[in-house]
């Protein structure tokens, strides 16, 4: 078995209003592995993605990367978010910089590379997710999958041990999705660690290597991907279908 | 892909305007360009003309105490009693042409073409006749009651003392045309090729002097004091020394003629009045007066119809005198000859174009003032503008800033805050007054002691906070810790500057808080004396100044901050989410993410607030700040045309606020991004 890059241990998430979103969530995320965390609308998935790079302070449990555990107040903040790239749902792109900018931002700030070091490096990984041609634009005359096609980017350009998906298509139109899966499914095959949450069930069953269900904020299923085809739970079956429903 | 360029959008673009407006701007250009100077002042002539019957040639004036002499052509002789007005008949003296004439005390000389000198000693003395039997003399110079030097031609020099002539001729032949005496030792002579020759013993002895220019012709000399020399040239070129003696001289680079050396006309005479005021007199009509040693020279406008070539002066004192011509011209003047002003200025203030001519200066200087303050007021309210609004929405609670030390180290600064609160409140309670005064009248006068008040406010509220900080639990869960205390700051801030008048901070900081000596002083104790221009004077030579702008900039701040952080809050959560997800501090995302996309936003309200920056700016009259509105003012209390002065006033602020409008316009064009905001034509 591969080393354990994430690993998050009785993760409890309550909201200021008193809402108990995650209670007890545990699972681990293995080199090279893409996890994929589904589950119905307000099951927790976000939050718990949101708490791996703390945008999100958890209310209980431990969070390790690569064994050291990031969500105590001494640990630096800053440096563990350089570590973990994020894609989020809506993009957030940098809309008053450039494609090639939105890039090379985190990699002179954060990284402290030079401006032309920085754009070598971005000229690759937009090479990449196959946005060469765009680098000049800004996020304004893009479309949606190029954007979240950039946004990948961006993310992969810090060269992090682990990749979080925020539900990286539910904000497109459908013909565009099929360009950001292919790309993911891309990084997969390359060996990115992942982490996906996802309402593509059939994306998740071809990429994950692993699927995580939520429900009412509790793991109710986990297992290898063929979870999918043979649900064992009754929960998880009752999800499945009333998704199939949907895509009928 | 780039947007099309907005040219077309812009207000000033020669481009876009078509040719018959061109043509009328250019018009009213031209036409505004070329309006008239108006005035109401005549410049008059300061000679009168004195009727001298003779038409003959005069070459020389003299004064006998207060007679004034003439002598012309043909030996005719003119005398006047009173100061050259009107003009007696005198006995010819020979039929010679009388040349040159000189006065010492009580005694006049006159020099005839042929040589025969004849003397007055005394008022009422006859005139005596002295031959000296020499031709080609050129002029004479009394040393005393009875005594005298001749020069002439072939440096021909006699000295007569003691009724016995001596010739005193030196070894320089050229022709010499006039001496003149300073008391009856020191004496000097001129003539051809820049001839300078000294006495030191009333003419016994010469010596040569360098010239400065050894081609001039110098016609004339006037010995005034031993600090004072002055010659003039035929050429024009005046001639100086300052040194004793005449060892050194000069040429006068004049300026009212650029500089030169040379006046541009030819001269026949000089006259030196007083230590600074200097006549000349010159053919074709030409007088001029300097009142500053030749520096400057000014033609004197000569009575209608003179236009004829003056020979000498002579004057009474250092203003009234006469001047001779030929063709029996005699002018007499009571001011030196210096051109009158007359009819004297009666400013009409109805009339726009003289209002403005006597306002435009104090226009001016109120609209360079006002700029100043504004620019500086901008550039502070601007920065306290971004920096509250950083403050009110920074997540900055005393659990965000605490949580990453232990408990044990909060205890303890809980404990270290605790010992100086309670310090705090006890000077605080203290310094209260003892005035035992009762009635609600009196709800004012704990605060009796404004600073133990403060201290005592102050402390309480640390005790509060410290107290809190000692019995802090791990989590931090204490009610106070969601305190956001910068926050507070800034609120306190921008409430306390959003609910009081602007004319009460005025004056609240420039007399009560005298913020503008404070900084004023630190400065000077910085930078030394700022003096009274350049650029040390510029930032701090004027404390009203630095009062204005810091209250027009603290001011602007609290209203600015609000709008900023609309800005702020108008940009989506995620941006900041992104911003830290690559690992960006939260004041990198601000710097890098935030700001640059919310002051985009927030480019035309924050322009509202500059142009109310700029009409609030009037305001600092009230400390004496001599912007626009109060030289407006101080125009209607000399001119009482309150329309046009108002007016005046309002179009300057209109081109102010305008300006700044059309910069803010251009700049949010120049800063649009494709995609960001809904604004025209993105």
């Amino acid at each position: 078995m591969a080393d354990v890059v994430l690993s998050i241990r009785d993760l409890h998430k309550i909201y200021p209003g008193g809402v108990h979103a995650v209670k007890g969530v545990t699972f681990d995320v293995h080199e090279g592995e893409s996890v994929a965390i589904i589950g119905s609308s307000g099951s927790g998935k976000s939050t718990v993605l949101r708490c791996i790079n703390r945008l999100i302070e958890p209310t209980d449990g431990v969070i390790e990367l690569r064994g050291e555990q990031i969500n105590t107040p001494v640990a630096d903040v800053n440096q563990v978010r350089s570590r973990i790239g994020m894609v989020f749902q809506s993009f957030e792109l940098f809309s008053h910089l450039k494609v090639l900018d939105n890039i090379t931002l985190g990699l002179r700030h954060v990284r402290g590379m030079s401006k032309s070091k920085a754009e070598e490096v971005a000229l690759e990984v937009l090479e990449r997710v196959d946005m060469l041609e765009r680098v000049e634009a800004y996020p304004g005359n893009l479309s949606g999958g190029q954007k979240q096609r950039v946004a990948i980017a961006r993310a992969l350009a810090m060269k992090p041990e682990v990749i979080l998906f925020d539900e990286p298509t539910s904000a497109l139109d459908p013909e565009l999705i099929g360009s950001v899966l292919k790309t993911i499914r891309g990084l997969a095959d390359e060996g990115m660690t992942m982490v996906i949450v996802t309402h593509e069930i059939n994306f998740a069953r071809d990429v994950a290597d692993r699927i995580v269900y939520l429900d009412h904020g509790q793991v109710a299923e986990e297992g290898h991907s063929s979870i999918i085809n043979e649900p064992k739970t009754e929960r998880l079956q009752k999800f499945l279908s009333s998704i199939n429903e949907e895509s009928v | 892909m780039k947007s099309a360029s907005p040219g077309i959008e812009r207000i000033f673009s020669w481009s876009a305007i078509d040719s018959k407006s061109r043509v009328f701007i250019l018009v009213c250009t031209l036409l505004i360009c070329t309006i008239p100077h108006s005035s109401g002042q005549e410049t008059i002539t300061g000679w009168g003309e004195a009727e001298s019957w003779t038409d003959k040639d005069l070459n020389s004036a003299v004064i006998q105490g207060e007679i004034a002499w003439v002598f012309g052509d043909s030996g005719i002789v003119r005398f006047s009693q009173d100061s050259g007005a009107t003009w007696q008949n005198h006995t010819s003296l020979g039929d010679a042409n009388l040349i040159a004439a000189d006065s010492f005390g009580e005694s006049i000389a006159v020099l005839s073409s042929e040589g025969v000198i004849y003397m007055k000693e005394g008022v009422d003395d006859e005139w005596g006749t002295i031959d000296s039997s020499q031709t080609g003399i050129n002029s004479i110079a009394l040393t005393g009651e009875d005594s005298f030097v001749i020069v002439g031609n072939g440096g021909n020099i006699w000295q007569y003392i003691g009724e016995t002539w001596w010739n005193r001729t030196t070894s320089f032949s050229e022709n010499l045309y006039d001496i003149d005496f300073n008391g009856d030792e020191d004496g000097l002579a001129v003539g051809d090729a820049g001839t300078i020759l000294a006495t030191a013993n009333g003419g016994a002895t010469w010596d040569y002097r360098e010239s400065p220019d050894e081609d001039a012709t110098i016609i004339s000399i006037s010995y005034f004091n031993p600090y004072r020399m002055f010659a003039v040239s035929d050429s024009g070129q005046i001639l100086y020394s300052t040194s004793p003696g005449g060892f050194e001289w000069r040429l006068r680079e004049i300026e009212s003629v650029g500089y030169n050396t040379t006046l541009a006309t030819t001269l026949s005479s000089i006259d030196v009045v007083s230590s600074s005021r200097i006549l000349f007199a010159g053919p074709e009509g030409y007088l001029g007066l300097s009142l500053d040693q030749g520096l400057n020279v000014e033609r004197n406008i000569l009575p209608a119809g003179v236009n004829t070539s003056f020979n000498d002066h002579a004057m009474f004192d250092y203003v009234s005198g006469i001047v001779v011509g030929d063709s029996g011209v005699i002018l007499f003047t009571d001011r030196a000859g210096e051109n009158e002003d007359i009819g004297f200025q009666i400013p009409d203030y109805n009339n726009f174009g003289e209002f403005v001519e006597y306002a435009d200066d104090m226009l001016l200087s109120g609209f360079i003032a006002t700029v100043k303050i504004v620019v500086f007021g901008i550039l502070l309210g601007f920065s306290i503008g971004v920096l509250l609004a950083m403050l009110k929405t920074a997540p900055t609670s005393f659990k965000n800033i605490l949580e990453r030390y232990s408990t044990n180290q909060i205890r303890g600064l809980g404990a270290v805050g605790l010992i100086i609160g309670l310090w705090l409140l006890y000077t605080g309670v203290t310094r209260f007054p003892k005035l035992q005064l009762e009635g609600v009248e009196y709800i004012f006068t704990p605060v009796g002691d404004p600073r133990g008040f403060a201290m005592f406010v102050l402390g309480l509220a640390i005790v509060v906070i410290s107290i809190q900080f000692i019995l802090a639990d791990k989590k931090l869960s204490g009610r106070l810790f969601k305190v956001r205390p910068l926050n507070s700051l800034a609120t306190v801030y921008t409430d306390f500057f959003r609910n009081t008048p602007l004319i009460v901070q005025f004056m609240f900081i420039h007399f009560g808080l005298r913020l503008g000596m404070r900084i004023q002083q630190l400065m000077e104790g910085t930078f030394g004396d700022p003096g009274i221009d350049g650029i040390d004077y510029f930032f701090y030579g004027d404390r009203t100044f630095l009062s204005a702008i810091f209250t027009l900039g603290l001011n602007s701040g609290a209203y600015q901050c609000e709008t900023i952080r609309g800005a702020i809050s108008a940009i989506p959560s995620g941006q900041m989410e992104a911003g830290r997800s690559i690992g960006l501090t939260y004041l990198g995302t601000m710097r890098l993410v935030i700001m640059p996309q919310a002051i985009r936003i927030c480019i035309p309200p924050i322009g509202n607030e500059m142009v109310n920056l700029v009409l609030n700016s009037s305001l600092a009259m009230v400390i004496g700040y001599s912007e626009l509105s109060r030289q407006g003012k101080l125009m209607i209390a000399t001119t009482f045309q309150i329309f046009s002065a108002w007016g005046l006033v309002m179009i300057s602020y209109f081109v102010v606020t305008w300006t700044l409008a059309l910069l803010l316009r251009r700049l949010e064009e120049t800063t649009r991004i494709p995609g960001l905001g809904i604004s025209g034509g993105a």
